[in-house]
């Protein structure tokens, strides 16, 4: 009986020593990590399917007159090959400008671009605009030339 | 020189020079404010994080503006309550041992450096040694009450940020203000201006572009639970918080037009607050949420403005082009573009001044300083510089003038603290 005392509290001392220790230290508290590598991005995917980009000039987000040819070739594809496509329309900048001010520059070239396509006769319903600011460059040189390719609309197909 | 002339040189001669003796006055007095404090790590055996752990404490004891530390790594076997001779000139000396079993502990005594006596003993315990840097932050905070000084919590507090990582790729991550800890809490896909949801920092909204429409979340860092705010074709971001957390000013485009509207923290009917047909972008709730900063292009460049909650007109507060804007109670602090070439390094000042517009005052005069952010007591102010190809995180301490920079990587999408 002694003996079994005797383990008893051995075993009550190991347990003591191995109990976790609470963290007493401002955030101690283990946090997350939501890992989304493996989520797909809803069935976009990345070609023109024979649209081309708008570029544009610093700062700016009008569809300038010598743009127009551009606007036309694009409504022709919209409304002949992809008929009835929703169409999803990306504005992007160069790496210049603070971080909300350069999505809402995208969005307003995506906006511009939207609105230009309308007035072609695209229906304006079945185009999506969203605005990537500077995430999704075309290039990373320091070159006036890789900048200018930064600021730019993309067509994409929804599928 | 005529007589007047002599006179009046004399006179200006003299205000210079009790102009001069005043601001040195000021500044040893404000020097000797600050206690003089020396570490010495008791720590036995070899620790990976020795160092490191050090050199967190002393940046922690300088940005707080109340101590002027001792930056002689010293240590001694054993922890004793024997102060070495050669630190009697000090006011304190903080002891300190540490070891790596279950976590990380550290023992810690704080002593006034004249007599021995203990002002303070306590233990610290954090179960990941990775987090090593808000233990550290932790005897700070605790050295720094116990003598009476001003709280600094600020430097408990997670900072969360967002990086990119590569095309429509980005991470957000939760660092301390050295950024010695970082974790990723979102990686992959294509997530942007995280956005501390509550005081508490147990929450955060961010912008998610996984599906059609960039959408609104709201995440718990603890419970991994996420809820939806809002969607809004083009872009959507959360640009604050309300002083009593129940409400957000959110930027987005419903029908394509970038504006600032108001909705409750939970979600729910946007509200619109400003109505122009260009830009308005990162509302800020100014004087106690009454009013906001914003950035707008109205002016034809961007620069930032203020209006009442409830609409109405709007009027300019910021100097020049200026943008990334941030408050506090009835202050504003920005970063104003100072040179003129529209691509390359220009030049980017911060600027601390009254939400009126008046009273400005720099902060920054070199390099590209963007992402100013105040603390949640108003006293340092956050900021990102880019200098010479690589990027720092910065901290002001308002008062005192501290200035503290960490090495950052990568590109810096959006920052909180």
């Amino acid at each position: 009986m002694k003996k079994l005392y005797i383990l008893l509290a051995i075993g009550a001392l190991m347990m003591n020593g191995c109990a976790q220790k609470k963290p007493n230290v401002t955030n101690g508290d283990e946090t997350v990590t939501i890992d989304e590598n493996n989520v797909n991005s809803n069935g976009y995917n990345s070609s023109s399917d024979g649209m081309q980009s708008f570029y544009f000039d610093f700062n700016k987000f009008e569809v300038t007159p010598d743009m127009q040819q551009n606007v036309t070739f694009n409504a022709g594809v919209i409304n002949g090959k992809l008929s009835g496509n929703k169409i999803k329309i990306e504005g992007n900048c160069d790496e210049f400008g603070s971080d909300e001010y350069n999505y809402a520059l995208g969005l307003k070239r995506a906006k511009a671009v939207k609105d230009s396509l309308a007035s072609e006769g695209v229906p304006a319903s079945n185009l999506v605009i969203v605005s990537f600011g500077e995430s999704n460059p075309q290039c990373r040189e320091m070159t006036d030339s890789c900048y200018a390719r930064n600021r730019r609309v993309d067509l994409h197909t929804v599928r | 020189m005529s007589p007047i002339k002599i006179i009046l040189a004399g006179l200006f001669l003299t205000i210079s020079w009790l102009n001069a003796v005043d601001a040195t006055l000021t500044i040893k007095k404000d020097v000797e404010q600050r206690g003089k404090i020396s570490l010495v790590d008791a720590t036995t055996g070899a620790s990976p994080v020795k160092s490191k752990f050090f050199d967190v404490l002393i940046a922690d004891l300088k940005i707080s503006g109340h101590f002027i530390p001792e930056e002689n790594h010293r240590t001694e076997a054993g922890m004793s309550d024997t102060i070495d001779p050669e630190l009697k000139n000090q006011e304190y000396v903080l002891k300190y041992a540490l070891d790596m079993s279950g976590g990380m502990n550290a023992t810690v005594k704080l002593l006034s450096a004249g007599d021995g006596r203990v002002i303070l003993s306590k233990d610290y315990h954090i179960t990941s040694a990775d987090k090593y840097p808000f233990l550290a932050h932790q005897i700070a905070v605790d050295v720094n009450n116990k003598i009476g000084y001003t709280d600094i919590g600020w430097i408990n507090r997670y900072i969360l940020f967002t990086r990119y990582t590569g095309a429509k790729q980005s991470q957000v991550i939760l660092a301390d203000y050295t950024m010695s800890y970082q974790k990723a809490i979102i990686k992959g896909g294509l997530n942007l201006f995280a956005k501390w949801a509550d005081k508490d920092q147990k929450s955060f909204y961010y912008t998610s572009y996984s599906g059609t429409l960039p959408t609104l979340y709201r995440l718990n860092i603890y419970s991994g639970s996420k809820s939806t705010i809002a969607s809004s074709q083009g872009m959507i971001v959360c640009s604050d918080v309300s002083p009593a957390g129940d409400r957000i000013l959110v930027t987005m485009a419903p029908n394509g037009q970038p504006d600032i509207y108001e909705m409750s923290a939970g979600g729910g009917s946007p509200r619109k607050i400003t109505d122009f047909s260009d830009i308005d972008v990162s509302g800020k709730y100014l004087d106690g949420g009454a009013s906001i900063a914003f950035v707008s292009n109205r002016g034809g460049k961007p620069t930032i403005y203020r209006q009442s909650i409830g609409g109405g007109s709007a009027s300019v507060i910021a100097r020049g082009s200026s943008n990334d804007v941030d408050t506090y109670n009835n202050q504003v602090v920005y970063s104003s573009r100072e040179s003129s070439s529209s691509y390359g390094n220009n030049t980017f000042n911060l600027y601390l001044g009254g939400g009126d517009g008046g009273g400005v005052r720099p902060l920054t005069s070199s390099g590209t300083n963007q992402f100013p952010r105040f603390s949640v007591d108003g006293s340092i102010i956050l900021y990102i510089k880019n200098k010479g190809g690589s990027s720092s995180i910065g901290y002001i301490n308002l008062l005192s003038k501290e200035n503290l920079l960490f090495p950052l990587g990568g590109k810096v999408q959006s920052i909180d603290w």
